[in-house]
């Protein structure tokens, strides 16, 4: 307890300093704005302000990429309760009774309550990645190769079953994430791999470029492809904030329940804040005592998913922080933004850089109440913004991404890498293959691999080591199990329900 | 089982994994492949080609059988060749003729493949988009940058 204290105590001087303050402000305005904007989503922005945070110290850098990512999520809801557009897929769920709430001029109290719900959750979340990051850390150390192959196997699976589409697609396109991740020079051998004499690839190819390109030019081909601009919006009044006390007394239950689902799927591998935000809204539906309230207006409605992803999305750090695995796409960007910074994500993190690891938690807290102070007062200023037309915003997003592959290595090269991966993003995702999967494996490419080869030295060259050791077969176990389940016809079924629903 | 009548994601989908597999696990064949306790460079690629061809296969065989049967949506070209072509002339130009031309350039190309070019709307928006760029990345940030043909 007292140690929990003083790492707090740490995390709260180096998070309250005034540099970092302002650059936990600068990341969460960033992020709602991001957030607020259809069309241009965490991982595309994320890879954009990469550049920023290259001339920062680790610290500041790596807290005000986090508030990009959580303050997105704060944004997406906004425009999910006013207009019934989700700035960001984890706010689908919000829209289904928040924009109804809007439309019954109670757009107010659903803000506020989304805002308060997502400040509590992610308070809980904080403390939860403080109480149980040493621990897990702790655990991580014991961890042999072996354990770190198992591991990632698992988190692999584990991300695309939770993933929409075809499993067997998912599947694919993280083989090809891996085997891209490959491409440069082998580490044991020093041999270049598939570089053919061009010598930009003997080092490997960029992770950022390839999000870059997938995400950012992907999407944007993508969305202009849509037949039209979205017609005008029409933007719910907002006459005052305040929610009544019967708003906040039902909305408590909810609140509570969605934190402790959100800390679940933001932990384990490969979760999405959608999916927690959607298992949120569905227990809440069927706890509630007159159900068909839900879609019209159901304050619970808003409370609980909005808990949820928030929720979600501070522990889905706890992995990242700990273990140094990514659970998903916008993890694996936190993953190449420590890289850059000369950080190898792992246990390593929190007792060599303890100010960074502790500031770092410490600032998500402070930036989660920022979020709260500054986004209901500020929301008539990102409503101007949901005004702006797609076409007068994309040619700048299409801009700041190309300067920002740019100015990775300072070469022409990662542009054309980023222009490449759009391309196969694009169609790639017009084939029902994700690019999410693809990001995933990418970077987990050389790891497990290295991990395979140690695992495979110390053990002779017997393969059952994976199966002999206890947590290695486990985690096997439940990646195994994980697949089994969504073989089952039933849960087949059940997932086809819930994520064609949340498709964005 | 109709080829004219397949499912043509899956069918697209499956040639792509078998391409890309393939490729992976014939080059590694240039390197050494090692054993399983000395893993060469060539171990690993080939193993996860080698899958990937096989799950390609599944879901290529697969797209004549499925019951519903899905078309894929039609290719956009305007704003695919637009966007990327932007973004090639952009690191085309940038060496060369420096940031305040690539970046103009790449930002009126990549606008003519949204909806509803005008001109009159896009020459200013790259102008100012152009400067804050500069503002923020060249003078706030720093960054190496050459701006104009002429300068070093």
């Amino acid at each position: 307890m007292t140690e929990l204290i003083q790492h707090l105590t740490l995390g709260f001087t180096v998070a309250l300093s005034f540099q970092n303050l302002i650059y936990c402000f600068i990341g969460v305005l960033l992020g709602t704005l991001i957030g607020v904007l259809p069309g241009i989503g965490p991982v595309a922005t994320i890879a954009m302000l990469l550049p920023i945070t290259f001339n920062l110290p680790p610290t500041p850098a790596l807290i005000m990429l986090a508030g990009i990512y959580y303050g997105a999520s704060y944004g997406g809801s906004t425009t999910a309760i006013l207009v019934n557009l989700p700035g960001e897929s984890s706010s689908v769920v919000t829209c289904i009774d928040g924009y109804q709430m809007g439309k019954q001029g109670r757009a107010g109290p659903a803000l506020a309550i989304a805002a308060i719900g997502s400040f509590f959750a992610g308070t809980v979340g904080t403390i939860l990645i403080a109480l149980f990051g040493p621990p897990l850390a702790e655990l991580a150390f014991e961890f042999g190769a072996a354990e770190y192959f198992s591991m990632m196997v698992l988190g692999l699976i584990a991300a695309v079953v939770l993933a929409s589409g075809s499993l067997i697609k998912a599947i694919g396109m993280i083989l090809v994430g891996l085997l891209a991740g490959l491409v440069g020079t082998d580490v044991n051998s020093g041999i270049a791999r598939y570089s053919f004499g061009v010598s930009e690839l003997s080092d490997g190819i960029g992770f950022v470029s390839v999000a870059m390109g997938m995400f950012g030019f992907g999407e944007i081909i993508a969305n202009l492809g849509q037949t039209s601009e979205t017609k005008h919006v029409e933007v719910s009044k907002v006459h005052s904030l305040m929610p009544s006390p019967r708003d906040v007394k039902m909305s408590i239950g909810p609140i509570l329940r969605a934190t402790v689902i959100g800390t679940i799927f933001g932990i384990l591998p490969g979760s999405h804040t959608v999916i927690a935000a959607f298992s949120s809204y569905t227990m809440e539906k069927k706890l509630a005592k007159n159900p068909e309230r839900f879609g019209k207006g159901a304050i619970e409605g808003v409370a609980g998913p909005e808990a949820a992803n928030n929720a979600a999305a501070q522990t889905c750090f706890i992995p990242l922080l700990t273990l140094g695995i990514p659970t998903g796409a916008v993890m694996a960007l936190m993953v190449g933004a420590m890289t850059i910074q000369g950080i190898a994500p792992g246990p390593q993190v929190m007792t060599q850089k303890p100010d960074l690891f502790w500031g770092m938690i410490a600032s998500m807290w402070i930036g989660n109440g920022m979020l709260v102070l500054l986004n209901l007062p500020l929301i008539g200023m990102w409503v101007q913004f949901l005004k702006i037309p797609y076409r007068l915003l994309f040619p700048g997003i299409l801009l700041f991404i190309a300067i920002g592959a740019y100015s990775l290595n300072n070469s022409h090269f990662e542009v054309y890498v980023a222009a490449l991966f759009g391309y196969f993003g694009y169609y790639s995702s017009k084939w029902g293959c994700e690019p999410a999967p693809l990001i995933l494996g990418f970077v987990l490419g050389q790891l497990m691999e290295e991990n395979l080869r140690r695992a495979m030295l110390i053990s002779r060259g017997d393969p059952s080591v994976f199966f002999t050791r206890p947590i290695s077969l486990g985690m096997l176990l439940v990646a195994f199990a994980l697949l089994l389940m969504v073989i089952a016809p039933q849960v087949r079924k059940k997932r086809a329900e819930v994520l064609t629903a949340p498709a964005d | 089982m109709a080829f004219h009548n397949r499912d043509r994601k899956d069918f697209n989908a499956g040639i792509m994994f078998i391409a890309i597999g393939a490729f992976f696990a014939i080059f590694s064949q240039n390197y050494p492949m090692g054993s399983a306790v000395r893993m060469g460079p060539a171990y690993f690629p080939s193993v996860l080609g080698a899958l990937l061809v096989v799950l390609g296969l599944i879901v290529f065989g697969r797209s004549f059988f499925l019951v519903d049967r899905e078309q894929p949506t039609k290719t956009h070209w305007r704003p695919l060749l637009c966007i990327l072509g932007a973004a090639s002339l952009f690191g085309f130009l940038i060496g060369p003729a420096g940031l305040v031309i690539a970046s103009a350039v790449m930002m009126l190309v990549g606008a003519f493949g949204g909806w509803d070019f005008r001109w009159k709307e896009q020459i200013p928006l790259a102008a100012g988009m152009t400067a804050v760029t500069i503002g923020i990345f060249h003078y706030g940030l720093g960054l190496p940058f050459k701006l104009f043909p002429w300068s070093y």
